[in-house]
C-alpha cells in the first residue's frame, strides 16, 4: 500500500490515537521531557516513548539533540496541512450539493417543459 | 497500547433536494450528470474524466481539473454499497489512511430528497467536536493555539 508515504495519512494515523492527541496538546503549551509527558497519563515510559515515535515519524514533534532529556517540541505545520484538508474537504461537499441542487432544478425543468410540448 | 486508530472523527451533511430519490440517485452514480457538478467552484470534471462501476466492489473515479490552472486532483474510489436508489457509499484507501464516504437517500414523501452524507475516518473532526462540547479543556487550548497561527 502506498498509503504510508502519504504525509497527510501519517499526520492523520497519528492524530487518531487519543493519548497522542493529548500529548500534542500538552506540547502546544510548551516543550516537555518523555518523563513530564508520562506524568499525567497511566501508561508506562515505554508506552509514551512508542507514541512519540509515532509523533515524530509524522513529523508533529521534534526531539532536542539533548541526549540525556530530548525535550519534545511541537510542530504545527503537517496540523496545519491536515487542518486545511478537512476545511476543503468540507466545501468541496457544500459546493458540490449546490450545484447538484441547480442541475436538478435544470433537468427537471427540461422535462417539465418536454411533458408540456 | 496499538497504533490502530482507536476512534476516528466523522463528517456528516444533510440536504434536502427537490426531486425523487431515483433521480438524485442517479445524478450521483451517472458520469453525464456527474460532469455537471462534481466541481467544486472554480474546478471541472470533464465527462471523460469519470469512471463510475455501479456495483459493490466497482470503481468511482474522477479526475477533478482545475479551471485556471489545469491542476488534477485524482480521486480513486470503491463501491461497497450500491444499493439505488436508497444508499450508496464508496471508499478511498489514498486519503487520510483509509476514507468512507456513505449517502443515504430519505424519500421525504412529497417529491423531495433528503440526502445525508457522512464521512468517516476523519480524526480532526472528533478533535473539534470534543473541543466544542469542552469534554477536554486541552483541545480547547489546542483550538486556540490553531487559531493563533
Amino acid at each position: 500500500m502506498p498509503v504510508a508515504a502519504d504525509p497527510l495519512s501519517l499526520t492523520f494515523a497519528a492524530l487518531a490515537d487519543p493519548t497522542r492527541r493529548a500529548i500534542l496538546a500538552r506540547l502546544a503549551e510548551g516543550e516537555a521531557t518523555v518523563n513530564e509527558l508520562a506524568e499525567p497519563f497511566a501508561i508506562s515510559l515505554q508506552a509514551v516513548s512508542r507514541h512519540l515515535k509515532v509523533l515524530e515519524g509524522a513529523g508533529l514533534i521534534s526531539r532536542g539533540r539533548d541526549a540525556q532529556y530530548r525535550p519534545c517540541h511541537f510542530e504545527p505545520a503537517p496540523l496545519e496541512a491536515a487542518t486545511a484538508w478537512i476545511v476543503r474537504n468540507r466545501q468541496i461537499w457544500t459546493d458540490r450539493f449546490d450545484q447538484l441542487e441547480q442541475h436538478l432544478k435544470r433537468i427537471t425543468n427540461d422535462k417539465t417543459k418536454e411533458n408540456q410540448t | 497500547m496499538s497504533d490502530a486508530p482507536s476512534d476516528v472523527g466523522e463528517l456528516t451533511i444533510t440536504r434536502t433536494f427537490e426531486a425523487r430519490p431515483e433521480v438524485v440517485f442517479e445524478c450521483m452514480t451517472t458520469p453525464a450528470h456527474l460532469t455537471h457538478f462534481w466541481g467544486p467552484t472554480g474546478v471541472s470534471t470533464p465527462l471523460a474524466n469519470i469512471t463510475v462501476e455501479p456495483r459493490p466492489g466497482g470503481r468511482f473515479e474522477t479526475v477533478m481539473v482545475n479551471d485556471e490552472t489545469g491542476e488534477e486532483y485524482p480521486m480513486r474510489g470503491v463501491f461497497v454499497d450500491f444499493d439505488p436508489p436508497r444508499t450508496l457509499s464508496f471508499t478511498e484507501a489514498d486519503v487520510a489512511g483509509g476514507m468512507t464516504t456513505s449517502i443515504t437517500f430519505n424519500d421525504l414523501g412529497d417529491g423531495r430528497t433528503e440526502t445525508v452524507t457522512h464521512q468517516t475516518n476523519v480524526p480532526l473532526m472528533l478533535m473539534s467536536a470534543e473541543a466544542q462540547a469542552g469534554l477536554e479543556t486541552s483541545f480547547v487550548k489546542m483550538d486556540a493555539y490553531l487559531a493563533s497561527l
